[in-house]
């Protein structure tokens, strides 16, 4: 379920957690969703369980999943992950225009571009 | 858990091991990596009990690895040329390994079938050097040794038998706390696998830390600054290389300190890269004056 990707620049356990949290947000692991034992990731994906570990304790600080002990770790539901990924990209928009007002692009044009996409 | 404190070596009028020390914390994947002719292997024979040493100590759970048959039974061994006995075939070679090891599983040796298809009455040394490594780690896993020492383990095996390998011995390592000492120049793969990284060179320690410390103890900067203005004066840089505008530097510190520092001096443009542990082993070797030299030929 998690691709590893060796051309990424980013740390292994980066690349586990944001992948837990796609799934996560995408609903592909729904509320109370069981997700693999450090062992069993560790074995299918041959990377050190410690490493595994500090990706589960990152998700479970970020409240993304939560730890049942002796049971395992399972998915919560996606509302503060979504508002989240809501105010990341919000942000990331608000630095686009700012970029393309740097390139000369007015307000005209960017309310257009905007309407535009979101029209259909 | 090991630990190597002080170790000397000598042969002959050369001097292998020059007060050498790693600590390997229990259940830890530690990946042992340095230049051709730093000492690697000459450490592992000593941690294997092979060599005896001149001075120092090479503790395993405390207690001294050579000539202390109690402890080298917890020790199974992997070295980079597997040897088998002439002739041996994998049936003889576990009957070998039974008889020598009291912890020989041999309910585990027969599932481990499924992971190493291997002919049983074929003579080992018939079998291709891939198939050899296979079936010493087939023997080595079914010892359940409590520190496994690997030497280039992967050194001739195909992409699924090595997943298929580390796999096994990771699931060997979460459930048992299993610890594995390995020592390889593959960082990449050693990047997945281990969590501590020793770094040696010319028979002693140059670093020894957890992976996630070294990869947050360095890092690449790319920038561009403006006309006339100056680097923060308080950087280490290991290296430096200007392309035009573009400065790429290797610098000593943790990310989140060099962002807030080098944002302070107001560049046109910036970017934080975190490094591969190939780039680690480069730059930190080129401070001890190893680095690659520019022959034209």
């Amino acid at each position: 379920m998690i691709q590893l990707n060796h051309r990424d620049g980013r740390p292994i356990y980066e690349q586990i957690v944001e992948g837990f949290r796609k799934l996560i947000l995408s609903g592909a692991l729904q509320e109370g969703d069981k997700l693999p034992s450090v062992r069993e990731l560790s074995t299918q994906l041959a990377v050190n369980p410690n490493t595994i570990q500090r990706a589960y304790r990152e998700l479970e600080a970020e409240g993304c999943v939560y730890a049942v002990p002796a049971k395992g770790i399972f998915a919560r539901a996606p509302g503060e992950l979504r508002r989240e990924k809501i105010d990341t990209l919000k942000r990331e928009l608000r630095e686009t225009a700012a970029q393309l007002r740097a390139l000369g692009v007015t307000p005209e044009e960017l309310r257009l571009e905007l309407e535009e996409s979101t029209n259909d | 858990m090991i630990e190597i404190i002080d170790l000397y070596k000598k042969f002959g009028d050369f001097s292998a091991l020059n007060g050498l020390s790693l600590t390997v914390p229990k259940g830890s994947v530690y990946g042992l990596v340095g230049p051709n002719g730093a000492g690697k292997t000459t450490a592992i024979r000593h941690l294997t009990g092979v060599y005896r040493p001149d001075g120092g100590k090479v503790l395993v759970d405390g207690e001294p690895v050579y000539e202390n048959p109690g402890v080298k039974e917890k020790i199974a061994y992997i070295p980079d040329e597997v040897y088998f006995f002439p002739q041996a075939t994998m049936r003889d070679m576990a009957a070998f390994y039974r008889g020598m090891y009291p912890g020989f599983d041999s309910e585990l040796y027969q599932r481990l079938a499924g992971a190493f298809p291997l002919e049983e009455k074929t003579p080992l040394k018939r079998f291709s050097r891939g198939m050899q490594k296979q079936a010493a780690f087939r023997l080595a896993v079914s010892l359940r040794p409590e520190v496994l020492v690997l030497d280039e383990p992967v050194d001739g095996l195909d992409p699924v038998m090595r997943r298929q390998i580390w796999g096994l011995l990771l699931s060997e390592v979460a459930e048992r706390g299993m610890t594995v000492l390995v020592s390889s120049h593959n960082l990449r793969e050693l990047e997945d696998v281990c969590d501590h990284v020793g770094i040696i060179h010319e028979g002693k320690t140059l670093i020894e830390r957890s992976l996630s410390e070294l990869q947050d103890n360095m890092v690449k900067v790319q920038l561009v600054l403006p006309e006339g203005t100056a680097l923060p004066p308080d950087l280490d840089i290991l290296h430096e290389s200007r392309v035009g505008q573009v400065r790429t530097l290797i610098l000593r510190g943790s990310s989140g300190e060099l962002s807030a520092k080098i944002a302070a001096v107001g560049p046109l443009f910036f970017d934080l890269l975190p490094l591969t542990l190939e780039e680690i082993f480069i730059y930190e070797l080129g401070g001890e004056d190893y680095a690659v030299r520019d022959v034209l030929l």
